[in-house]
């Protein structure tokens, strides 16, 4: 929990340097008690709530790799469902096929998801715009399909018994919903915090001088298609770790898992959540699992569904729930 | 060479419903700045159309007439009344409106799935075309050769119109300069909204057309209308005659690895989209020429 | 070795041939001008010579440096440009464009793993850019919301963050008002004396009031260079370009 810490402390720094008190103890509040009841959850909601802040906890990590290229860098792309399922399947080969233990697998997987995303990455970035979204697409349809047809991952079938972490030198058994709760609470801490880092660095910066103008960003001085190079690796690996919890959680993964509309879920989430905000994502995340519940005690037609939301999102919502709000404080102050 | 001439003449097939949809798409592209991600929407509407009109009149040609209808005045409306008031106030970059018509794709499908279900359906072939033609020594069915004919027929129509007619010349115009065309005193939203409606016409003749071969269910066209974008890109957005010929490879190499390389028929035609991407970014047929 | 050297430079569309067998040279800390009727060739020339656009042939030199490749090599190689229409980071604040613009040749660019504000002196090097361009009361507006008149100021600003020895500025008082343009004047007059500034502009009293020495071009070719008497009296040029620019103005 030593993450959580440093990130609390981060705000409490933040908020320690506004010079109105009565607002540093909001915002302390503000920050404190979610961080309370997200530690506490388990203990005082229901297995189900659980189980719910497992998904968005997952869909999150996914959302803020996503927003990490479409919310900072400006490229939307259909494809992010691609590293998901490569996560996913990193781990089941490493598992049922090679008999590696996971802490040999998960980072070779998410090193080999790097590399090729540098490739995947080099090729995608020499376009923009809509052109950007229809190859990131074509790649993703690209691995949908080998994934389909080749023996190694078990076809359409897909794979089970993806192994979750073995937890049993601190006597606990991650098969315990509430113990892979806080597996996953670390992991998610530990992403959002290395995406916030990387948003807010030099780096990151030369990401939001590409999304607001890349030309400019070019007369500057800078390589700019390194720099894109770079984001969708970062983002591809973060989108990698989400599908390795998302197969822990289900111990299965199948070609579904990199399919186009779990690609576009992904990019929902970061626009429900206001595209530019590393919060973001999170908050996305949670609106869409919910809705998504929800919808799915009321029918059973959920695509449908799902294309509607989506529709009125893009055209009326485009600024997102953190963009909402934030106006409404602008338009106050 | 029984097997390669008949997969030459089934890749000819496909190629030409594939062009069916591509040509809707690269026009909405070229002219509107529009990626229709729903564009796939229209193909299931009018397979579905089809097959209703087909099983209450109990004719074919009907449905093939009358199918494309609705489609056209779907997309017709999307755009008068959706896209355009959206690209209008600003609010809306294309990127979004891309999103928009994705979102489209995805309700059509389950809109279709919750009225039909998800069972199979399909339209019998008529039966004037339900026999074997022989050809080159090969017996090959007459409904294939009819959907080349359709699509070539296609092609050569929409070729003259471009080349030779006023409206033709008005919409070459559009797509170099929209300011251009309004100042001829057309109205310009109209004239985009019925081009809209006719390239979803188009994709729903193609639904039609496929009905009879192909299986018509709620999501067949989220299926095929990637591959319809493989072609566009290879085309070079927005180019008509690149997607032509675009729809030709595409078509052919699905065909070929088909036949020949089962293994990655389901990836071949990415392959030869990300091919193409590394050597030509802007697509085969695409104009050159946008500095970084 | 002078500070910027144009060799031979050729450029065609087609068949149109826009800079045909261009030559220029600028000494070191010379303010140069360089202007010509509309097509003339100005920003074509401006664009090769910054890499947007590459030449059909001839080179460009560099403090003795040849000048190839990409236009974010030339920029780190010395030549900063600014541009006629104005191209910010809209949605950030005129801090973060500086900051950003520094940080160009910083070698925390590529830092991903630790916060911008570990890095003090790009913070202040932008900072110290912006008051050079009398942008120190806005650093926390954001680019969209400036006056016209601190946009073309900010445009300077961040070219000028690149610490070039050579500032290309491409019309910097289009669309200024008279108290705008003056102002402008003024803040790159003080720029330090030893930077070498070319200057593409239609406002001639712009020009005069910036550069000793005037370069003037007609399609696509050098017409003559001196200084404003020299060009004034120049009845080629007089021909070419001024007569119709005195009318004008």
């Amino acid at each position: 929990m030593s993450t959580e810490a440093t990130i609390v402390g981060a705000v409490s720094e933040r908020a320690a340097a506004d010079p109105v008190k009565q607002s540093q103890r909001v915002a302390r509040a503000v920050i404190v008690a979610p961080v309370l009841m997200v530690l506490a959850l388990p203990w005082i909601s229901t297995p189900y709530l659980t189980i719910l802040a497992i998904e968005i906890m997952i869909a999150g990590v996914f959302a803020s790799g996503i927003n990490l290229l479409v919310g900072t860098t400006g490229l939307v792309s259909l494809g992010q469902a691609m590293f998901l399922g490569l996560g996913g399947y990193g781990i089941g080969i490493g598992a049922s096929v090679l008999g590696l233990p996971l802490w040999i697998s998960v980072p070779a997987t998410l090193a080999l998801i790097g590399v090729l995303a540098v490739g995947i990455g080099a090729v995608c970035t020499r376009t923009r715009g809509v052109e950007f979204l229809l190859i990131t697409l074509a790649f993703s349809q690209l691995f949908y399909g080998a994934a389909i047809k080749l023996r190694l991952t078990n076809g359409s079938d897909g794979m089970s018994g993806i192994p979750r972490p073995d937890l049993s030198f601190l006597g606990l058994n991650s098969d315990n919903p509430m113990v892979f709760y806080y597996y996953v609470l670390a992991v998610t801490v530990l992403a959002v915090a290395v995406v916030w880092r990387v948003v807010e660095s030099p780096f990151g910066s030369v990401l939001a001088a590409i999304r607001e103008n890349e030309r400019r960003a070019v007369a500057m001085g800078y390589s700019v298609d390194r720099y894109k190079i770079g984001a969708f690796v970062l983002a591809s690996i973060a989108c990698g770790v989400a599908g390795i919890l998302q197969a822990q959680y289900t111990y299965f993964i199948n070609p579904d898992s990199m399919s186009w509309q779990l690609s576009g879920e992904g990019v929902l989430m970061v626009i429900i959540g206001g595209a530019t905000a590393v919060t973001g994502p999170l908050i996305g995340a949670a609106v869409f699992v919910l809705v998504k519940q929800g919808l799915s005690v009321l029918t059973t037609e959920y695509m449908m569904f799902f294309g509607i939301f989506f529709m009125l999102v893009v055209a009326f919502f485009r600024g997102g729930i953190v963009g909402a709000v934030q106006s409404l404080f602008e338009k106050k102050s | 060479m029984q097997l390669f001439l008949t997969q030459i003449l089934n890749g000819l097939q496909l190629s030409m419903l594939v062009f069916l949809l591509a040509v809707g798409l690269t026009l909405i592209f070229g002219l509107m700045n529009i990626l229709n991600l729903a564009h796939g929407a229209f193909f299931t509407l009018g397979a579905y159309c089809g097959v209703a009109i087909a099983a209450a009149t109990g004719s074919y040609w009907s449905a093939l007439v009358m199918g494309p209808v609705l489609p056209f005045v779907v997309g017709f409306a999307l755009q008068l009344l959706v896209l355009q008031p959206l690209a209008e106030r600003g609010r809306s970059t294309h990127l979004d409106l891309a999103l928009l018509t994705f979102g489209l794709l995805f309700a059509t499908a389950g809109a279709v799935e919750w009225l039909y279900g998800s069972a199979f359906h399909a339209i019998p072939t008529p039966a004037l075309l339900s026999g074997h033609v022989s050809l080159l020594g090969l017996s090959y069915p007459a409904y294939r050769l009819f959907i080349i004919g359709i699509g070539l027929a296609v092609a050569v129509g929409l070729n003259f119109i471009f080349d030779r007619t006023l409206i033709g010349a008005t919409l070459r115009a559009g797509v170099d300069d929209r300011a251009m065309v309004t100042a001829l005193g057309v109205n310009i939203n109209v004239l985009f909204a019925v081009v809209f409606g006719l390239g979803a016409a188009l994709a729903g003749l193609a639904g039609v057309v496929a009905a009879p071969l192909m299986s018509v269910y709620s999501q067949m066209g989220i299926a095929i209308v990637v591959e319809t974008f493989v072609v566009v890109v290879v085309g070079g957005l927005g180019n008509l005659k690149g997607s032509f010929y675009a729809s030709l490879i595409v078509g052919m190499t699905d065909a070929m690895s088909q036949a020949y390389l089962p293994e990655v028929e389901m990836f071949a035609v990415y392959a030869l989209l990300i091919g193409v991407m590394i050597v030509r970014p802007q697509g085969l047929f695409g104009r050159v020429g946008r500095v970084a | 070795m002078n500070a910027l050297e144009v060799k031979n430079l050729r450029k065609s569309f087609g068949g149109l041939e826009v800079i045909s067998d261009l030559n220029l040279v600028v000494p070191f800390g010379q303010r140069r001008a360089v202007i010509g009727p509309n097509g003339a060739g100005k920003t074509t020339f401006f664009n090769l010579i910054t890499g947007w656009t590459p030449p059909t042939s001839g080179d460009v030199w560099i403090e003795g440096q040849r000048a190839v490749g990409r236009p974010e090599k030339i920029a780190r190689s010395g030549l900063s440009r600014s541009f006629q229409r104005n191209m910010f980071l809209e949605d950030l604040t005129v801090l973060e464009n500086l900051r950003i613009a520094c940080q160009a040749s910083h070698p925390c660019r590529r830092v991903f793993w630790r916060s911008t504000s570990a890095f003090g002196e790009v913070l202040e090097r932008a900072r110290m850019s912006a008051e050079r361009m009398n942008l120190a009361d806005c650093l926390e507006t954001k680019a969209k919301h400036l006056s016209y008149g601190q946009r073309r100021q900010l445009e300077v600003a961040i070219a000028l963050c690149a610490e070039p020895k050579i500032l290309l500025m491409d019309e910097p008082a289009a669309g200024t008002s008279p108290s705008e343009r003056e102002r402008l004047i003024n803040l790159i007059n003080e720029l330090p004396k030893d930077l070498t500034i070319l200057l593409v502009e239609h406002d001639m009293d712009v020009v005069f009031a910036i550069c000793e020495v005037i370069t003037v071009l007609s399609y696509g070719k050098v017409l003559a260079t001196g200084t404003r008497e020299q060009i004034q009296q120049d009845p080629v040029v007089i021909e070419a370009y001024l007569g119709c620019g005195h009318a004008r103005g």
